[in-house]
């Protein structure tokens, strides 16, 4: 720390005035996901996921063994309930540990909106979560290569995974927000997503038919299991998850903003 | 560049900050004093934008903080008093990833410019987890400085450091403080003493002075202090009766091995009580003034005695 002078003296003129419509997100973006890439638990999901999946393809594939034709959505439907319980454990980390390191503090006196911070880790998930997903080509790649299935079916069932899976991270989010514990924000994502996932079966619980109903239309799997994963792209199908992601980021931005007023 | 008005700050029935006010100009050195608790934080983070006020203004660089919050972040540098570094990232990657959030132009070179300034360069390679605090800390105050700020606002930038990295630090804030407005809390009162310019003294949620540090020393120094030994046949009682006795002495106390004298104003009693010491037919061991220290001042202006500039008696003598 010697001349410190001089060095004050050299530097150039002020640089303070920013790209001010410049997309911020992008660098939080592109930080979260090179995140992923240098974290353990990444690979360790990447690891598990393919582990289990090659599993039940494995399973799947030697039960039809020539007797029924092989189908693509089979690894991609475990998959899905395999990432009510991964999605959380790709999100937690994200705000909780800004919430736990105070970084939190300093990304909140920047000069970024709150907005472009949800959004930036939002997609740094979703891009990681994606790269989950093209590792399971492997497996289509040899359906395709040993007997072809549907393949209209699957492409449909891989669009589905992908907006389920952007809910699940987008509700995964939220909860990191809310803690600066990981585990908790962890748990409590994995809870909210299995109610999710399951209110498919309020029938069974709820006497009441349209109350039923009602709960019935908010359940992920019937989103998913009954028509992106039979090979049916659905308008509503879509705007649900699409519209869970953007009252998610909504939530969790409001939520952020909120540490501003208590 | 700072200026601070009628500002308070409430969570919910406490009261945090209560209506403060105080400005800094520009090329200034503030200190923020105060024990702990009593707002230094909470002020802080109003001026970087982290947090509304719940009553009255604060500028900083000319912006309001509420109303042209992002403008305020812009010219503001702010290290929090827990530094805030992304223990997964590199030193330099870290000090990048600030800058471009920031949209510093040329931030390539910028921020190996403000790891030379702080001393990282060296390390810039080495990943946040596996640097020593007083590192961390210089981290902390590279992401700070990497747009070039006008304004800087440190809390508490010295905590936890050794002696050498708390000089190190100290060196760096008197330098930057060159050119741009500083405000740093610290409750090392050598260290206000040291570097600052200007010294606010905050104690629950109240400034309870402002002043140089040197104008501070000498308004609670009206009464002058003064350590006296001495070797005596008589009983303590005797000797502080005898003292108390000299003109301009307001009070006598035991002391450690001696006594403490406390004098009116601006008077000098060295030569009396050296005098009636040796009219006694004492020995005179020892005889020199206290100089009063910014703890000391400190101390006396926040455990709220009655009157002010009473110090008699104090434990705290050195």
């Amino acid at each position: 720390m010697t001349n410190n002078q001089t060095n004050a003296a050299a530097l150039p003129v002020p640089a303070i005035e920013g790209t001010r419509f410049s997309a911020k997100f992008l660098i939080v973006f592109r930080r979260e996901l090179a995140g992923y890439f240098t974290s353990p638990i990444a690979y360790l999901v990447a690891f598990a996921v393919l582990l289990l999946n090659g599993l039940v393809f494995n399973g799947d594939l030697g039960a039809r063994n020539g007797v029924t034709q092989t189908d693509g959505t089979v690894v991609l439907r475990w998959l899905a309930e395999l990432t009510i319980f991964f999605a959380p454990l790709m999100t937690m980390r994200l705000l909780a540990e800004e919430n736990r390191e105070g970084t939190i503090e300093l990304l909140m006196t920047l000069p970024v909106n709150d907005t472009d911070i949800v959004i930036g880790k939002f997609l740094g998930a979703w891009a990681y979560y994606s790269v989950i997903l093209v590792l399971t080509f492997v497996y289509q790649g040899i359906l395709i290569w040993l007997a072809p299935p549907d393949i209209g079916a699957t492409i449909s069932a891989y669009i589905g995974l992908w907006l389920f899976g952007g809910a699940a991270l987008a509700v995964g989010l939220l909860f990191s927000a809310i803690t600066e514990n990981q585990i908790v924000a962890g748990f409590l994502s994995v809870a909210i997503l299995m109610v999710l996932w399951l209110a498919d079966q309020s029938g069974s619980l709820v006497a009441n038919r349209n109350v039923a109903q009602l709960i019935r239309t908010f359940s992920f799997q019937s989103h998913f299991v009954y028509s992106f994963a039979v090979g049916v792209v659905r308008l509503d199908d879509m705007v649900f998850f699409v519209g869970v992601i953007a009252v998610m980021l909504f939530v969790t931005t409001r939520l952020i903003e909120s540490r501003r007023w208590r | 560049m700072i200026e601070v008005d009628h500002l308070t700050k409430r969570y919910g029935a406490f009261t945090a900050v209560s209506d403060v006010s105080f400005s800094a100009g520009e090329g200034e050195i503030l200190g923020f004093l105060g024990p702990n608790g009593a707002g230094k934080t909470t002020t802080m983070r109003i001026l970087t934008g982290y947090m509304p006020p719940t009553e009255g203004t604060a500028k900083v660089a000319g912006f309001d903080v509420f109303t042209d919050s992002l403008e305020v972040r812009r010219h503001v540098g702010y290290l929090p008093e827990t530094v805030p570094l992304y223990p997964d990232m590199t030193v330099r990657g870290y000090v990048r990833y600030i800058a471009d959030l920031r949209g510093v132009s040329h931030a390539a070179d910028r921020v190996t410019d403000v790891l030379k300034i702080v001393g990282m360069y060296d390390r810039r390679e080495s990943l946040v987890r596996s640097i020593s605090k007083g590192m961390r800390q210089r981290t902390g105050l590279a992401q700070a400085l990497v747009h070039d700020p006008p304004v800087l606002i440190l809390d508490e930038p010295t905590i936890g450091l050794d002696p050498h990295q708390t000089l190190e630090v100290r060196d760096l804030v008197r330098d930057l403080g060159k050119s741009r407005t500083v405000m740093f809390s610290t409750h090392i009162l050598p260290e206000a003493e040291q570097v600052c310019d200007r010294v606010i003294i905050i104690d629950k949620g109240q400034i309870v002075a402002v002043d140089t540090p040197r104008r501070l020393r000498d308004r609670l120094q009206q009464g002058g202090r003064l350590f006296v030994r001495i070797n005596a046949d008589a009983p303590a009682n005797t000797v502080i009766k005898t003292l108390s006795k000299l003109a301009a002495v307001a009070t006598v106390e035991p002391y450690q091995d001696g006594y403490t004298i406390t004098t009116n104003a601006g008077a000098d009693v060295r030569a009396r009580v050296a005098a009636a010491a040796i009219g006694a037919g004492w020995e005179l061991i020892e005889l020199r003034p206290l100089a009063m220290s910014l703890e000391d001042i400190f101390l006396e202006l926040t455990t709220h005695t009655p009157e002010m500039g009473h110090l008699a008696g104090s434990e705290r003598v050195r």
